[in-house]
């Protein structure tokens, strides 16, 4: 968490300076732009001086060795415990459309499971914590990578993937923000289910299960 | 499968060459090529270090860096940086079409010299299509003429064993530094043309250094002197070039 703060506020340092987004291989101030924040009411002046790419970048790079370091310790600590078979991988029922569709509606209902559900990542939940881990997370780490002038040398396939290193950079900033999305439900659910519970489990274990009468009293 | 690419087999030759040169490429254990000049202070040094290391590991094979087609090349390249020094020696030149510019190449080298422009349009030259990145987020293609670096350090009888850095003084008071590693790339040359014309004012006139694997900051422009060095001390506040010396990150592959 502490990572993706100061990963996206550097990143959003960066961004200030130069908040235009091409596709392609080359692009710059008077190029033909996808994303011009001038566009949204911020001119590129007033941009420019609530940014700060000098910070940014030096942050950048020191979050980004401390998320791919902690990030590779996690997954290696998770397979080794088979977490991701056991917890995250939907089991066959529960993709179904009738159970997504149930998980559906108390989401959006803003229903907590109670019982031994709430012990379980729901299955929308589980979805989407692989999508992270395994989607937006390498694609955020790679992207960044075709946006380094070493990488022309050392993969240039990498950065034609993308259909070039401007194209990698609008990617890079379309999955900064769904990432920022997924914390933010993240964090509402986590309201939802109760944080003060949810908080203590994650450090001490202890982990109140609300039954449904429990709930109803 | 890939076609033998004919690059690749001149840069073998060139590195072959290059390990003459500089006798540094054959001790690869030399830490010079894996940390900066200067490692910063705490978690943000670790993290200069982890980032150099590890992408001079994947580019231990100087691999070159990709090249594109004249149809790519940018109509209106972007200046950026100084444009046209506020230097009294330089506006002379400059007036005077750079006849009188002369490149003294000394320091760690056999044979300290100085090279006219003409000088080094007649070492063997070389022409890139590549694309400039720049840590501000811009990035524009363009076509580079110019000398290998590696051909000028022969032109200067070649360095010595202790030579480490390369330093580049620019007029208008821009410096920067670079180690052996980037010196001896096939890819690094100080280019007189681009685009097929002499080099425009606002990107370097005369010369200027492309040295592809990094951002645009290190292609340092207006080039007016070379050094070759063990290390950076006495340089500016020693941390190896201007742009690290008001800490933006020395080695700049990203």
């Amino acid at each position: 968490m502490l990572c993706f703060v100061y990963l996206l506020l550097s990143g959003l340092m960066i961004f200030l300076q130069f908040p235009e987004l091409y596709w392609g291989k080359v692009g710059f101030q008077g190029y033909d732009a996808v994303f011009k924040l001038s566009d949204w009411g911020l001119s590129w002046e007033e941009a420019d001086a609530l940014g700060n790419r000098r910070w940014g970048r030096n942050y950048h790079y020191l979050f980004a060795w401390v998320f791919v370091i902690n990030g590779l310790i996690y997954l290696g600590w998770n397979l080794w415990q088979k977490r991701f078979y056991s917890k995250m991988l939907p089991r066959r029922e529960e993709l179904s459309v009738k159970y997504l569709k149930a998980d559906m509606k108390n989401h959006l209902r803003f229903r907590a499971p109670t019982g031994t559900a709430a012990r379980q990542y729901g299955v929308l939940q589980k979805i989407s914590y692989l999508l992270v881990l395994f989607v937006l997370f390498p694609f955020m780490i790679v992207s960044g990578f075709a946006q380094m002038p070493a990488f022309t040398a050392i993969s240039p396939e990498l950065i034609d993937l993308f259909g070039g290193r401007q194209s990698a950079r609008t990617l890079h900033v379309i999955c900064t923000v769904l990432l920022l999305l997924f914390v933010v439900v993240h964090l509402i659910e986590v309201l939802v289910a109760g944080a003060v519970n949810q908080v203590r489990s994650m450090i001490t274990g202890r982990y109140v299960v609300l039954t449904e009468s429990a709930e109803g009293d | 499968m890939k076609k033998p690419n004919p690059e690749t087999l001149s840069r073998r030759k060139f590195i072959t060459r290059a390990g003459a040169v500089g006798g540094l490429l054959l001790t690869g254990c030399d830490t010079v090529l894996y940390k900066p000049p200067v490692v910063r202070d705490g978690l943000m040094g670790v993290a200069d270090v982890l980032t150099m290391a590890s992408q001079r590991l994947l580019l231990s094979g100087q691999q070159l860096v990709q090249e594109h087609d004249a149809s790519e090349i940018t109509k209106n390249f972007p200046i950026w940086n100084q444009s046209n020094p506020e230097d009294e020696e330089y506006q002379r030149l400059r007036r005077g079409n750079y006849a009188d510019w002369q490149l003294p190449v000394t320091g760690m080298v056999n044979r300290p010299t100085s090279l006219s422009l003409e000088d080094l349009k007649r070492l063997p030259r070389r022409t890139q299509i590549t694309n400039h990145i720049c840590e501000q987020g811009w990035s524009a293609i363009a076509q580079w003429t110019g000398a290998p670096l590696l051909n000028v350090l022969e032109a200067a009888g070649g360095v010595t064993p202790e030579a480490r850095y390369v330093l580049i003084d620019a007029y208008g008071g821009w410096y920067e530094g670079y180690d052996m590693f980037d010196a001896v790339h096939p890819q690094t040359i100080l280019a007189y043309g681009m685009n097929g014309k002499e080099l425009p004012l606002g990107h370097g006139a005369p010369v200027r250094l492309r040295v592809e694997r990094h951002c645009g900051y290190k292609q340092i422009k207006f080039v007016k002197s070379i050094r070759v060095v063990s290390n950076m001390d006495g340089f500016g506040r020693g941390t190896g070039g201007l742009n690290s010396d008001f800490d933006f990150h020395w080695y700049a592959g990203a």
